[in-house]
């Protein structure tokens, strides 16, 4: 079973590494947003997967890093790509300060905070806060990132970066996953209650899980920064939260094939839909309620945790 | 001083509709713990009923205007409510015991589907309710300039939400409403068609927000296919400030947020003016972590 | 799933790329859904209705024009990959778009991939300062309207003015471009604020502003939010005279705002056709009325199909599809050429040159009048 998977995941990725070579500009560019989205739903995957808590205004730490990114390199002609401790750091802090007070709310008081923070963050940005954000305008004039003298400009130049912080991400936040840690923030998801009983520190964890995921936003706000060289507040929008949450949850919450999936298909159907012109995101809708009831855990569920048993001789038995 | 009685009846008056809306999130939510993203989808879709029933029957030429808004409110109403419970059983129903988060991912695409599907009967054109179906005249009321219109909006609404309190509290359906929002297993025991109360609650709900659709139309004239989506964001924000799945929430909730907007965009900034709004709900938030007349609810051991 | 995704990746690039070059292939990237999805859907009309009445005479260099549409969603991301898309279907130039940062967001996706863009709603100032060589625009820039609007309001003679924008791109810039000049002239500018667009009363807005005093408001936003603006300042019994920005205009506003309303509502605006003498003009007009049963509402589809025309001209008179030479043409040799928004011709940062601004205002019969 193991190694059926592992080598169904080695032709995926072995076809993804050579297929700049096959597609033209426009699906590479395709798959470079399908990479970004993958990895703001592994982001949130986090909280709202494992920790179960209700983010509905994630774009809030993706546009926080953004703008750091966009910010710091007009002004100070920081190189993006050093940019992304800063960038992580800026939305991790941000998320711990809004945090802290609101983290004990159930679940849909939060989904309304979570909203209600990345409007007051959109609505700041476009007011021009603190005179640097550019107002409606944004930021333009972002430079490119550069990978040891090499400047990254074309889709598929970005499809590699994109692509390699994306392979990061997965393997770090599967090894996260299956630490203690992980176990942990699942086990507040399942019974917060029991939880509680059991000695996990249910806010410190819930606290830090929400920060984790909002740093990696952050960071992935600065590789969209980079690619797009102008970002502008409308691009923060709630729809883009929106699309992050209906990601982790149609993949499959909890569950990094099914998040992947999930992007693939979020970013990918609008695409293949151009056809319908105007009628696309009406059968985009229908296909997000189709799609639900059919699997209504999710395309691709997390599985749940089998621990071999302690069998003679050490060696695990079938659970 | 004047400016602020000004201010305080336009907001009296946005609140009135973000009250009605705000009922169908609260009383859906109240019984099935969901979030019905639809629901402002459902509002748009009563403002361009109306505007076609008043463009293909004409009855407030026909049998008197007074007469012929009620009965197009009681059409409006009515279509919408079937409309409603057709999105519960197509888009809800298959749901209902699967985790609680898909079943908010099937009514973001219920809501992309009805706000796209509006558009491609309609056009993406704004669409104009007719003229002169409402006096355009204003009312002095103590040096207040206040459309009559308005007022009209402000008692209808209220009517209605008296009229829904009445039902919930004082019939014996309203108690079997309560009843379920309780505890479902509870009231099924009880000898409660738990089917038929969520079928009645969305077949309610949507019928409330049909007719603010249909109050937004006649009162700005103007309506297009995204007001959901503006509308159904501020009655949710209302609905959790005044307490999720407290009918009395909803109201004060609604009201209480279109004061907020009116006073912040008159004494603070208006361009900041939904950020006031949301920041003040988080204070509240802060404080009562249930909304303003939401119960506490202890977590089971 | 993966796999078989991947497979129609690989046929959709197939396919792709086995359409032989036999057809002129001129790209409309427009707004057909989002929040612009009435300008888009116009723009698309007006250009299908071109595209078709060339072909019916020849099409271009003896071949068929064909008309590809890409929507824009009015949003930057989905932009840049409408832009990306548009640059692998073989289109030798791009008509489009409407929002100002939503065309910034195509322009060098456009531009390295040397494609013509001419675009047809994008005021803001600086998608010109940036020396790209195939981009264009029919519409005048903000910098252009604000001289155009602010002699406009002082001929009115108003001392105090409010200016009120709604927090985007084009109006921000548009009302930044007049309250400066205005102060300059010793005209007091008693309110400047945004307000939330997409909403539907508008009455705390214009409670504040009336506290200000002004003996004039002018509104750079949009036409839904001027209609209600116009109609609720009547409700609540406010006698100020309106002004607005070019976005302000639509033939809807009239049933938006009501006759009663709008009537005294002045606005500056590139002409639509109805009020140009010439044939190119008249014809069109007939054309496109007796195709969709009405007059074009907005002036930026009128002016997407004046990109289409000035495209189809450079085409037939370089006789080739070489993008270096279409811009080298439009930039050097294209010079006040007949439109159906006026004259044009182009500086060398790809603007329009010329006067296209004219100064309107509503009769109490709701039509408006060209005023001196």
């Amino acid at each position: 079973m193991r190694n059926k998977s592992l080598y169904i995941y080695g032709v995926i990725f072995a076809a993804l590494a050579v297929a700049p070579l096959f597609l033209n500009p426009y699906w590479v560019d395709v798959l470079n947003n399908v990479g970004l989205y993958a990895i703001l739903g592994l982001s949130l995957n986090l909280i709202v997967g494992h920790a179960g808590l209700f983010n509905l205004g994630h774009a809030a730490f993706f546009a926080v890093g953004a703008y750091t990114a966009a910010i710091l390199n007009t002004q100070f002609a920081i190189p993006v790509l050093w940019l992304l401790p800063v960038c992580a750091l800026a939305a991790g802090l941000f998320a711990a300060v809004i945090a802290r007070p609101i983290i004990h709310l159930r679940g849909d008081y939060l989904c309304i905070v979570t909203i209600g923070v990345g409007e007051i963050l959109r609505i700041a940005l476009t007011n021009d806060i603190f005179g640097v954000t550019g107002g409606p305008n944004g930021i333009f004039g972002i430079s490119r990132p550069t990978v040891f003298g090499y400047v990254i400009r074309r889709p598929h130049e970005f499809y590699y970066l994109i692509g390699a912080f994306l392979m990061i991400t997965i393997f770090l936040f599967h090894r996260l996953e299956n630490s203690r840690f992980g176990r942990a923030v699942n086990y507040l998801r399942e019974d917060e209650t029991a939880a509680e009983g059991s000695g996990i520190d249910t806010s410190h964890y819930k606290l830090a899980v929400f920060v984790l995921g909002a740093a990696w936003a952050g960071m992935a706000g600065d590789i969209f920064a980079a690619k797009m060289t102008i970002i502008a507040p409308e691009s923060f929008s709630f729809w883009e939260s929106v699309v992050m949450f209906a990601i982790v949850i149609l993949g499959g919450s909890g569950s990094i094939p099914g998040v992947l999936l999930g992007a693939v298909l979020f970013v990918g159907l609008p695409e293949a839909f151009r056809d319908f012109a105007d009628a696309r995101m009406l059968i985009f809708g229908a296909a997000m309620v189709v799609m639900m009831i059919v699997r209504t855990e999710g395309i691709l569920p997390q599985r749940p945790r089998l621990y071999p048993l302690p069998g003679p001789g050490g060696a695990g038995g079938k659970p | 001083m004047e400016e602020f009685f000004q201010q305080l009846t336009n907001g009296l008056a946005v609140g009135s509709i973000y009250a009605l809306i705000a009922l169908g999130y609260t009383m859906v939510y109240g019984v099935l713990k969901l979030i019905n993203f639809a629901h402002g989808d459902l509002f748009t879709i009563g403002a361009y009923l109306g505007m076609t029933l008043l463009a293909s029957f004409a009855l407030h030429e026909t049998i008197g205007p007074f007469l012929g808004l009620v009965v197009l409110a009681l059409m409006v109403m009515g279509l919408v409510a079937v409309l409603g419970a057709i999105v519960e059983r197509t888009a809800y129903r298959p749901l209902r015991e699967s985790p609680r988060l898909s079943a908010v991912v099937s009514a973001l695409g219920a809501s992309i589907f009805l706000q796209n599907a509006v558009m491609l009967i309609y056009g993406a054109r704004f669409q104009v309710y007719p003229e002169g179906l409402v006096p355009e005249t204003s009312v002095d009321l103590f040096g207040l300039y206040v459309p009559v219109v308005r007022i009209l909006v402000l008692f209808v609404s209220l009517a209605l939400m008296a009229g829904l309190y009445a039902f919930i509290q004082k019939t014996r359906i309203g108690t079997a409403i309560r009843a379920a929002a309780i505890d479902q297993d509870a009231a099924r025991l009880m000898g409660i068609d738990v089917n038929r109360v969520i079928l009645l609650v969305f077949l309610i709900g949507p019928a409330l927000g049909g007719a603010a659709g249909l109050l937004v139309g006649m009162q700005y004239g103007q309506i297009n296919f995204t007001m959901g989506w503006t509308y159904g964001m501020k009655a949710f924000t209302a609905a959790i400030l005044g307490g999720i799945g407290n009918i009395p929430g909803a109201m004060l909730g609604g009201i209480l947020l279109g004061v907020i907007e009116a006073l912040g965009s008159a004494y603070i900034s208006i361009a900041w003016k939904d950020a006031i709004a949301f920041f003040v709900l988080i204070l509240i938030l802060i404080v009562r972590p249930t909304g303003l007349l939401g119960e506490r609810v202890a977590d089971k051991i | 799933m993966k796999k078989t995704l991947f497979f129609l990746l690989a046929c959709c690039f197939l396919t792709g790329m086995a359409h032989a070059q036999d057809t002129v292939k001129i790209g409309l990237m427009a707004p057909l859904t989002g929040s612009f999805a009435s300008e888009g859907a116009e723009m698309k009309q007006v250009l299908e209705l071109l595209a078709a009445d060339l072909n019916a005479k020849g099409g271009l260099l003896g071949k068929k024009v064909e008309l590809i549409v890409d929507d824009d969603g009015s949003d930057a991301r989905t932009a840049a990959l409408a832009a990306q898309r548009l640059t692998t279907k073989g289109v030798v130039a791009v008509i489009g778009t409407y929002g100002s940062s939503v065309t910034e967001a195509s322009q060098t996706i456009f531009n390295e991939a040397r494609i013509v863009q001419i675009a047809n709603g994008s005021t803001a100032i600086r998608l010109s300062e940036k020396n790209l060589k195939y981009f264009f625009r029919t519409c005048p820039r903000d910098d252009e309207q604000g001289k155009v609007a602010v002699d406009a309001i002082v001929k009115t003679k108003a001392k105090k003015v409010a200016i009120l924008h709604d927090n985007s791109t084009y109006a921000k810039g548009l009302a930044d471009e007049v309250k400066a000049p205005l102060e300059k002239k010793g005209i007091k500018v008693v309110f400047f604020d945004a307000l939330t667009p997409k909403q539907s009363d508008y009455t705390a807005v214009l409670t504040k502003m009336k506290g200000a005093g002004p003996e004039l408001v002018f509104f750079t936003g949009y036409y839904s939010e001027a209609g209600l603006l116009l109609k609720q300042a009547k409700q609540m019994n406010w006698k100020v005279p309106f002004m607005g920005g070019d976005a302000t205009y639509n033939t809807d506003l009239v049933k938006l705002a009501g006759k009663e309303a709008v009537t005294g509502f002045s606005f500056v605006m590139p002409p639509l056709p109805k009020y140009l003498p010439s044939k190119q003009a008249k014809a069109f007009l007939a054309a496109f009325k007796k195709k969709y049963g009405s007059e074009p509402s907005s002036p930026y589809s009128v002016l997407a199909g004046d990109g289409f025309r000035v495209v189809a001209a450079a085409i037939a008179q370089a006789k080739t599809t070489d993008a270096d030479k279409l811009a080298g043409y439009l930039k050097t040799q294209f010079k006040d050429k007949d439109a159906l928004t006026g004259t044009i011709s182009f500086n060398a940062k790809g603007d329009r040159v010329g006067d296209v601004y004219r100064y309107f205002k509503f009769d109490s019969r709701g039509e408006i009048a060209l005023q001196k």
